[in-house]
């Protein structure tokens, strides 16, 4: 049976449509995926995100455990500060992507997937052999509300976390709100500025109504899983499942700025990975905008000159910009270049396409 | 909102209703709310023939394609083209106030038959 968060009778009172996903019963929709959207961009939204996992890390092998796992190095985030992180494979494959935060030293928090939650547990598990650290899945624990959008920091200083203790873009901040303790990152999945706020799950209610209540005056709304994937999608931000897989790695996956390529110590994959981003890739992910009136969807075929080329791994409208975009994998050996033309097969027609810049949006906010 | 007394729908949810010889084939109230934002509609060419069953367009939503059933065999005679450009129409207006397509039907009356009313089919669907 479908796993319900902390939230779902506030939900249910709001009038939200509930959807299955990664096993959660889930708001899809509040009012309209694109009014929610735009109010995003515009005003703020309040996300149950519930859903994603919260893994701790401690003791005191925990950093020189958690440089095993990734292509990032972590020792180069000092406390506080979050890094954007991919779990990968012996063949470089993406097991996960997540957000890892620095609490203090030798004691790191991650948030990670709902969708890969046991997948990662186990992945570390497996690979814990001799470290001496401690690995604690506190998701059933924690729920955790995001709020994002341009009003958010606002908001959150009527909530009663002023401005001055809000944490800077990209860290994290353990403190008491609402008489609790909570983790507040500066992190998101929109590409708009605003606040993750991790809390026990008795007394995430009551935050998620004092954040409704006091962003009312700046026209706050509940947003649901719709908008959260075209918000993603418009930031080009990619999707575990859609973008990431563990056929995928990450110099393929476009997240060839994350690798730090000159990490001395070993990690899981980085034979691969560094052959890639030394030699090149055989696929490529790219981000494209319609130029025919269709909208291309996951798992529709890419073209070129008539020949198959790729797959589409996301598509679908731009709230923002009023076009229609998408993500896709398509092999390099046609050396295929920012503003050329591909084309996407929509049931069974050919419908031109236009390969562009990644950001449709151009804001800088990266998170999960 | 008035629903108009012909309506006769179909389990893939479309609907169908005869005035002056011609047949209006649209989309219910509940498929639309299903849907939520509708943002693109494609529609057949004018002058196509399809028999009942079979696929005559496509509306997609924010989240997704879903395909649209002719409830009854016809030729196409007219599209909706406001919504061409408009296809947020079927989310504003009264769900029988648009119709999608005019069809020529051949066969009406042999093909109704396992359509229901709009009041069994909305008992059916909540």
């Amino acid at each position: 049976m479908a796993k319900r968060t902390f939230l779902y009778d506030e939900h249910i009172k709001a009038k939200a449509k509930i959807v299955d996903f990664a096993g959660w019963e889930m708001p899809v929709q509040y009012t309209s995926i694109i009014d929610e959207h735009n109010n995003v961009r515009k005003n703020a939204g309040l996300f149950d995100v519930s859903h994603m996992g919260e893994i701790f890390v401690s003791g005191k092998d925990a950093l020189a455990f958690l440089q095993t796992l990734f292509p990032q190095d972590v020792s180069k985030i000092s406390d506080t500060m979050a890094l954007y992180c991919q779990f990968t494979n012996e063949n470089g494959g993406i097991v996960d992507d997540l957000i890892v935060y620095k609490l203090k030293d030798n004691d790191y928090l991650l948030v990670v997937n709902a969708s890969r939650l046991d997948v990662d547990y186990d992945w570390m598990m497996l690979n814990k052999q001799n470290f001496d650290v401690a690995i604690e899945n506190k998701s059933d624990v924690y729920s955790m509300i995001a709020l994002q959008g341009p009003k958010s920091a606002e908001i959150l200083e009527q909530a009663g976390y002023p401005r001055e203790k809000q944490p800077k873009t990209f860290h994290i901040t353990k403190d008491m709100l609402i008489g609790e303790n909570v983790y507040i990152s500066r992190t998101g999945y929109t590409g708009e500025d605003g606040f993750e706020i991790i809390i026990r799950n008795e007394k995430v209610s009551e935050l998620w109504q004092l954040l409704l209540d006091k962003g009312q005056t700046f026209g706050i709304m509940p947003i649901g899983l719709g908008a959260r994937d075209t918000l993603r999608l418009e930031a080009a931000m990619s999707l575990y499942g859609n973008e990431l897989n563990e056929e995928t790695t990450p110099p393929e996956a476009g997240l060839k700025w994350t690798v730090d390529k000159d990490k001395k110590e070993d990690y899981i994959g980085k034979k691969v990975i560094q052959q890639q981003i030394q030699n090149g890739v055989q696929k490529k992910l790219i981000a494209f905008k319609m130029t025919d009136r269709a909208i291309a969807r996951h798992g529709y075929e890419i073209y070129h000159n008539n020949k198959k080329i790729g797959v589409v791994t996301s598509g679908g409208i731009s709230p923002t910009l009023n076009i229609n975009i998408g993500f896709g994998y398509i092999k390099t050996e046609n050396n295929l270049k920012i503003n050329d033309t591909i084309q996407i097969m929509i049931r069974n027609k050919l419908y031109n396409a236009q390969i562009t810049e990644k950001n449709f949006i151009h804001k800088h906010n990266k998170g999960n | 909102m008035t629903v108009k007394e012909n309506i006769l729908c179909s389990k893939s949810h479309e609907y169908v209703y005869e005035e002056n010889g011609s047949c209006y084939i649209g989309l219910t109230d509940y498929a639309i709310e299903q849907l939520g934002d509708i943002v693109f509609v494609e529609m057949p060419e004018i002058g196509t023939q399809y028999s009942k069953g079979e696929i005559f367009g496509t509306v997609e939503s924010v989240k997704a394609a879903s395909e649209l059933y002719m409830p009854v065999s016809g030729s196409v005679e007219a599209i909706n083209e406001e919504l061409i450009e408009k296809p947020e129409l079927l989310n504003e207006v009264d769900f029988n106030e648009i119709w999608l397509i005019k069809v020529s039907a051949e066969a009406f009356e042999q093909d109704i038959k396992d359509l229901v009313s709009y009041d069994s089919y909305k008992k059916e669907v909540e």
